[in-house]
């Protein structure tokens, strides 16, 4: 009987420590750092001056989750339903990317996107960028970027939950005489909306805290919030400013997140 | 100043890296027993070349741990501030430090004075290098290199010759300008170019040249705020004019013999790198002979003759002729009368006034 009562408490204990020690001590340093004089001329600082950054980096963030969602979605489902003996090979190509840091890749895409590249040079061939217009440094760029960093993490999720989507409910729709456009829109849709929403938490999460996809591909006027955090933490040295925006970065995401699983907990009840 | 590096977010990666690599060097070097003669350096990465360490230990005996780990003044500052605060060691020897932060790092005490029995090179510091506001009397630190803040272009993108600050601000080059990342670089500049003297800039100096960056960032004329990453930029033609290190056009001109850097009309700034034995050596003796080393003019011009910045040792240009003559004439290398005379110092600022500018020039830049 007690060992039974103690055996959870064990388990989970490496896990509570190791969060405790390297979430929960942070987080609390991070919130004394941001106690300015007085206590909340940080925060003052943070909702008055840098909206426009706060706006920038959610709308960034979610244009590329929305680029991401309609590139994956489709992917995601020939490899749950039509992908057969080439599942897995698809599935390696997806992971692949990873296998080489992000940073690594994202300066790949400076060079791609060099304004004397062959990208630039046969966009400008079609008039879809300007004879002296750019890529680098620009919002598009950021977008791009974002997105293709993201984009796994919006496939896997989205593949998981439609790969266990039970056949045998299509084809029941299908006997029903559900045409499949029909049958994809009334029972596979609504089935894959739990990966949909965590695909797309997945991506815009770290997607509207990231900072290297702005700092790398952007320019001056594309700085997204957490560009902000390094260079006022480390450049500019105002601790509790940069303290402050984390905190205000970290609260609106909590805010979306739950907003997030209380839809999906309604849709699951539904 | 960022001089070499590539940018804060390689650091991150390859700095770790670089720090690993170095071992034992790194932060944890004890001195054996033996009593081994050993001094650890720390500079900027591709700031010497390859013949002065390997000379001055078959000169002297002693071994150098020579560890390019500096690439931001900012960071390295982070890193060894705590340490010295609390008397523990760096494991460090001679560090060198960017004017404003050497100013810091004597300010707090971290430093140990220079000892001139142990240095009697001294006698050949240039004028320039006797005096220094942030170290009255050079008392704690001498000057690695100098190196001058100014214009680098491509003619082939400018159609035409760049004179003054102001053509940072020609629409015609609109999207095709950089500034550095560097608040006193790129404020300095842009205050020389009002008419303003950074030598004795004012809180309202410092608004009015971040507000006419930040102008001209907000049109889009800037392209970028950059390290030293505006130079491939530069080289490749995506920029017409930027905010430059006179050292980095020197290096490029190896592969881009076009590249131009000049001192705008307006006046350029000046910045030096400075050799200083952080309060937590206990190599002082070690420490002082490296340095003495490097201010014989033969040496000086043998480490000008790669790292292409202006050396502070009286006599180094004509041992740099008989080595690099090519070099040796550069005017990044030998700035003539005129260029000197318009040469500025940013002046040393308190804390406060460091915090208080920062955030405005943070703000100019989009951060």
């Amino acid at each position: 009987m007690r060992r039974t009562a103690l055996a959870p408490a064990l388990l989970v204990l490496p896990g509570v420590a190791w969060l405790a020690a390297f979430f929960v001590l942070p987080l609390l340093t991070l919130a004394r750092t941001s106690f300015g004089a007085p206590w909340w001329d940080g925060y003052a600082r943070a909702v008055t001056g840098y909206g426009t950054v706060f706006a920038r980096s959610f709308g960034f963030a979610a244009l590329a989750t929305l680029a991401a969602l309609v590139l994956a979605y489709p992917l995601a489902y020939v490899l749950a339903f039509r992908a057969g003996r080439w599942r897995a090979l698809l599935l390696g190509l997806v992971i692949l990317p990873f296998f080489t840091t992000f940073l690594v890749r994202t300066f790949a895409w400076k060079t791609i996107l060099n304004d004397g590249g062959l990208v630039v040079h046969l966009l400008q061939a079609v008039r879809l960028v300007p004879a002296d217009g750019r890529l680098l440094d620009t919002a598009w760029a950021v977008v791009g970027g974002l997105t293709y960093n993201f984009l796994p993490f919006m496939i896997l999720p989205i593949y998981a939950s439609l790969e266990k989507i039970d056949r045998r409910l299509v084809e029941a729709a299908q006997d029903l005489f559900s045409s499949p456009a029909r049958a994809f829109r009334l029972v596979v849709l609504p089935l894959s909306v739990p990966g949909v929403l965590a695909g797309s938490l997945l991506t815009f999460i770290p997607a509207a805290g990231d900072f290297v996809n702005a700092e790398l591909l952007g320019g001056p006027n594309q700085r997204m919030i957490g560009s902000v955090i390094q260079a006022q933490f480390l450049q500019g040295r105002d601790y509790p400013l940069a303290a402050a925006l984390s905190f205000g970065l970290m609260a609106l995401i909590a805010v979306g997140v739950l907003a997030a699983a209380r839809l999906l907990r309604e849709e699951q009840l539904a | 100043m960022n001089r070499w590096s590539r940018r804060r977010f390689l650091r991150t990666g390859l700095g770790a890296t670089a720090g690993a690599l170095a071992g034992s060097g790194a932060l944890g070097c004890r001195s054996s027993a033996g009593g081994a003669r050993v001094v650890r350096i720390s500079n900027w990465p591709l700031y010497i070349d390859d013949r002065t360490v390997p000379d001055f230990q078959r000169a002297t005996g002693i071994t150098v741990q020579y560890h390019e780990d500096i690439n931001d003044n900012n960071e390295f500052f982070a890193k060894i501030a705590a340490p010295l605060e609390r008397g523990q060691s760096i494991d460090r020897d001679v560090i060198v430090l960017t004017d404003w932060v050497a100013g810091r790092v004597i300010r707090l005490g971290y430093a140990t004075p220079l000892d001139p029995g142990g240095f009697p090179n001294r006698a050949n510091l240039i004028t320039l290098a006797q005096d220094a506001d942030f170290d009255p009397g050079r008392r704690y630190s001498v000057p690695w290199l100098f190196g001058m803040v100014g214009l680098g272009y491509n003619p082939r993108v400018t159609g035409r010759e760049i004179t003054s600050v102001s053509d940072l601000f020609d629409p015609a080059f609109k999207g095709r300008v950089t500034m550095v990342t560097e608040m006193r670089d790129t404020l300095g500049l842009v205050m020389l170019g009002e008419g303003r003297d950074p030598a004795r800039c004012t809180a309202d100096d410092i608004r009015v040249a971040a507000d006419r960056v930040k102008r001209a960032r907000e049109s889009g004329q800037i392209r970028a705020f950059t390290g030293n990453d505006y130079t491939e930029d530069l080289a490749n033609g995506n920029i017409a004019v930027a905010i430059a290190w006179s050292g980095d056009i020197q290096g490029l001109h190896a592969d881009n013999p076009d590249l131009v850097w000049v001192a705008p009309r307006e006046g350029a700034i000046l910045f030096s790198d400075n050799m200083l034995i952080p309060k937590s050596s206990d190599r002082v003796a070690l420490a002082m002979a490296w340095i003495d080393w490097c201010y014989a003019p033969a040496h000086s011009a043998q480490i000008v003759s790669r790292a292409g910045y202006i050396s502070a040792v009286q006599g180094a240009i004509p041992e740099l002729e008989r080595i690099a003559p090519a070099l040796a004439r550069s005017p990044l290398v030998n700035p003539p009368a005129s260029v000197l005379a318009g040469l500025r110092n940013f002046r040393t600022l308190s804390d406060a006034e460091d915090a208080s500018f920062s955030r405005i020039f943070l703000d100019a830049i989009g951060g």
